[in-house]
């Protein structure tokens, strides 16, 4: 939040800032003393340097005297040479290379800190990072905490499109379908991975395989049968293997590597077979070519998985985790921890397929009928999490929300979701909101930075809250580390966050793996718990008097959500998200 | 108003130019304006209008400033906080007039940023000195980079045009070394001020 602050305060003295963003700022600066001190002292900053860098073209600090950078030319700002060059480029670009090694590092540690599965497999990316030379910037100054970019990166060659049956190597947690895949190895142990590259090519790779992704345009294989696509778009795809090239002229090939043989044979056009030691050789539909070993050793290519067989195991794969999860909905229902379970599915309650039943998101807690979520507004019936034959809800139109009540008094909580996010369109984006918010209601929500916001309310009287404001309320919000950014769009996580007064002690899961845990300060500590009317999806009675920020309608999809009366513990969350993942995961 | 001392505002009354009032209220303009610039500087985010109310505001304060030494105890030490009660209002009417345009503050976030700016009006040293301190720490070339793209009709894309670098990296580089600096700024600040 307070490095959101101060990129919007700059964005906005810089004139980049997005309408949203401003009106974000002038809620915080009504609101917030300490971020109007912060805003002053910015717009002073800027003005200092604005001054500056008029007043003082050159002229050497005395910091710039002898040692510092001895040969660098002072550089001339300003129009005063007469609009020549103003930034002496060399200079210049050895800055901009210290810098960015730094933005580099901390884009690293974010992405690998977030169990966001982006950046994953990526081996130049570790070996950048550890000859990378301690940036400048973070050791100028006490403070120290470097954060840098506030742009989202999205950086690699290709995306792992279906995933079936797969296993990963022993201590990787594999990717997710739907992952970027940036340069370096990915290996598996067995299972069918279809990969798109961004160029329009599209590799199916059984396992067990070892490649690596080099760029849009190539690959190398080590190990592996593979059947490549290339549409003429991506005309020039090439995959290396055994010390030769394999350049596609816009076909369909098949390749297989083992440790003594390499075998290409086109199913269907031309490819070109370059290598150091032999002219290049052209390739027709039925030909095959050994780049190593003999006939002897390589195998049939008939039973290699086509597009289709890769459609059909998928749809099979996934009827069967759908109704393991359906299975399992069942016995989890039975714990009597539960306070509520909703489900977009109905399951066991076929019978009432009914208009009404549409417009409910089933309570598997409890008997029928009683306490289901009502379906109001736009929400959309959408596939859910297995794929067409599961049902999820969708969020994204503004007003689209799913009410529901929960009475009673509780000691903790903890709430888990699937969820899909398409964007995160507003400052909060709501999971399950408690309508007014009032002592001992829990918040659960999704900022714009991709961070978990849990929260409950501990003083609802007005003005009680931190920063002076006549209607802020005392409460604390617990955030987590970003675990969303765009290149995660469409792909489903699993969502947890636990509230433990007894042992004062919120800890908050994405897919399994702790993204936040926080202890809870007495002046924060919450004993009864409520929840009332609330909803999911979207926040149905803000706060009375202050409209802002009251549009939080989650732009994305929630299949099943679950809340308990108790504080479960990291094996029983993990327990929940390996028995509930979709496919791919 | 002019920020020049040394150029009287065009379209102040010129009475007689060798009225002792007008002298000592042109003088006490020139002792003070950075104070009030820089309030009013605070109040309109993209820096556009600033002219506009400073000039206003000087107009305002000379068509009161009999009042003002009437009622004032002590001319030259209430002047900053005087004029910037004028040049509140200044900021408002011009953000009135302007309030379909895309960055400016609404009246009540003004009003609250005031009020906030008026309590450091008496900082303004101690934060300068803050900022240069903070500037010194940092890398040579670090400063240079973020003082060029605060020179007048540069900007980061045409640095980045220049250096061969892509626009957005190089944006996110400045973007961040502004936060270091202000955050180095806030705690120097934080930390004199807790000690006294």
């Amino acid at each position: 939040m307070a490095d959101r602050l101060k990129n919007v305060i700059f964005q906005t003295l810089q004139r980049t800032v997005s309408r949203a963003d401003f009106d974000w700022l002038q809620d915080r600066l009504e609101t917030d003393d300490a971020a109007r001190q912060t805003y002053l002292t910015a717009v002073h900053i800027s003005e200092h340097l604005d001054q500056q860098a008029v007043d003082a073209p050159g002229k050497p600090r005395p910091s710039d005297a002898p040692g510092a950078d001895v040969m660098s030319t002072p550089l001339a700002i300003g129009r005063h040479a007469g609009g020549s060059t103003l930034v002496s480029r060399w200079v210049l670009v050895g800055v901009v290379a210290n810098i960015i090694a730094l933005a580099g590092i901390t884009w690293y540690a974010r992405t690998h800190d977030a169990p966001s599965r982006t950046e994953r497999g990526s081996v130049s990316l570790d070996d950048a990072v550890a000859t990378s030379p301690a940036p400048d910037a973070s050791s100028s100054f006490a403070a120290g905490d470097t954060d840098t970019t506030t742009e989202r990166l999205i950086a690699g060659h290709a995306t792992l499109r279906r995933a079936i049956d797969i296993r990963w190597p022993k201590g990787n947690s594999g990717l997710h379908e739907g992952d970027v895949l940036t340069n370096g190895t990915l290996r598996f142990d067995s299972g069918v991975a279809e990969i798109d590259f961004f160029c329009g090519a599209t590799l199916i790779v059984e396992g067990p395989a070892e490649l690596n992704l080099e760029s849009d345009w190539s690959a190398e294989v080590f190990l592996g049968r593979l059947r490549a696509n290339v549409p003429p778009v991506a005309r020039g795809f090439t995959v290396k293997a055994a010390d030769a090239q394999i350049v596609d002229q816009g076909t369909e090939f098949a390749l297989q590597v083992t440790p003594d043989a390499a075998c290409v044979e086109v199913l269907r056009g031309q490819v070109e077979i370059r290598s150091t030691d032999t002219p290049a050789r052209q390739l027709r539909t039925g030909q095959r070519h050994w780049l190593k070993g003999s006939a002897s050793s390589a195998s049939d290519f008939h039973d290699l998985a086509t597009n289709d067989d890769v459609q059909r195991r998928r749809h099979n794969a996934q009827s069967d985790r759908l109704a393991d999860w359906q299975n399992h909905i069942r016995q989890l229902r039975r714990d009597e921890r539960l306070i509520a379970l909703y489900t977009a599915d109905a399951i066991d309650r076929f019978a009432e397929s009914s208009d009404d039943s549409l417009r409910l998101m089933f309570n598997q807690v409890g008997a029928p009928d009683e306490r289901d979520g009502v379906l109001v507004g736009p929400v959309e019936r959408v596939s859910g999490r297995f794929g067409n034959e599961s049902e999820g809800l969708d969020f994204s139109r503004t007003g689209a929300r799913v009410r529901t009540r929960t009475d009673g008094q509780y000691g903790a909580f903890t709430f888990a979701c699937w969820a899909r996010i398409d964007g995160l369109d507003h400052v909060y984006n709501a999971l399950f909101l408690a309508d007014g918010y009032e002592n001992g209601e829990p918040h659960w929500q999704i900022d714009q930075d991709g961070r978990l916001l849990f929260s409950v309310m501990v003083d609802d009287t007005p003005g009680t809250g931190l920063g002076g404001h006549p209607q802020a309320r005392f409460h604390h919000l617990y955030k987590t580390r970003p675990f969303w950014n765009d290149s995660n769009r469409n792909q489903w996580f699993h969502l947890v966050a636990v509230y433990d007064p007894p042992n004062r002690r919120v800890t908050q899961y994405v897919n399994g793996d702790i993204v936040g845990d926080e202890v809870i300060q007495p002046k924060f500590h919450v004993q009864d718990l409520r929840i009332g009317p609330a909803e999911i999806g979207n926040w149905g009675q803000p706060l009375r008097n202050s409209p802002w920020f009251a549009v939080r309608n989650l732009n994305g999809q929630i299949d099943e959500l679950a809340i308990y009366d108790a504080a479960l513990d990291a094996n029983e969350i993990q327990s929940l998200y390996q028995q509930g993942k979709p496919l791919g995961y | 108003m002019n920020s020049r001392p040394d150029a009287p505002p065009d379209d102040v009354p010129p009475d007689d130019p060798l009225d002792d009032r007008y002298a000592d209220f042109v003088g006490l303009l020139a002792r003070h304006d950075q104070a009030v610039r820089r309030f009013v500087r605070a109040l309109l985010p993209t820096g556009d209008g600033v002219d506009d109310v400073m000039q206003e505001t000087a107009l305002e304060c000379w068509r009161k400033y009999d009042r003002f030494c009437d009622t004032a105890t002590e001319v030259d030490g209430e002047f900053t906080r005087w004029a910037c009660v004028i040049a509140r209002y200044k900021t408002l009417s011009w953000q009135r007039d302007r309030a379909r345009d895309r960055l400016v503050f609404r009246e009540s976030v003004i009003e609250q940023l005031a009020a906030s700016a008026e309590l450091r009006l008496d900082r303004g040293d101690q934060e300068r000195e803050a900022i240069e301190r903070c500037l010194d720490q940092l890398p040579a070339d670090q400063r240079r980079l973020l003082l060029s793209v605060h020179s007048p009709g540069e900007s980061v894309a045409r640095i980045a045009s220049e250096t061969g670098q892509r626009a957005r990296k190089l944006y996110s580089v400045v973007q961040s070394l502004r936060k270091l600096l202000l955050r180095c700024v806030e705690s120097r600040l934080a930390s004199e001020s807790s000690h006294g």
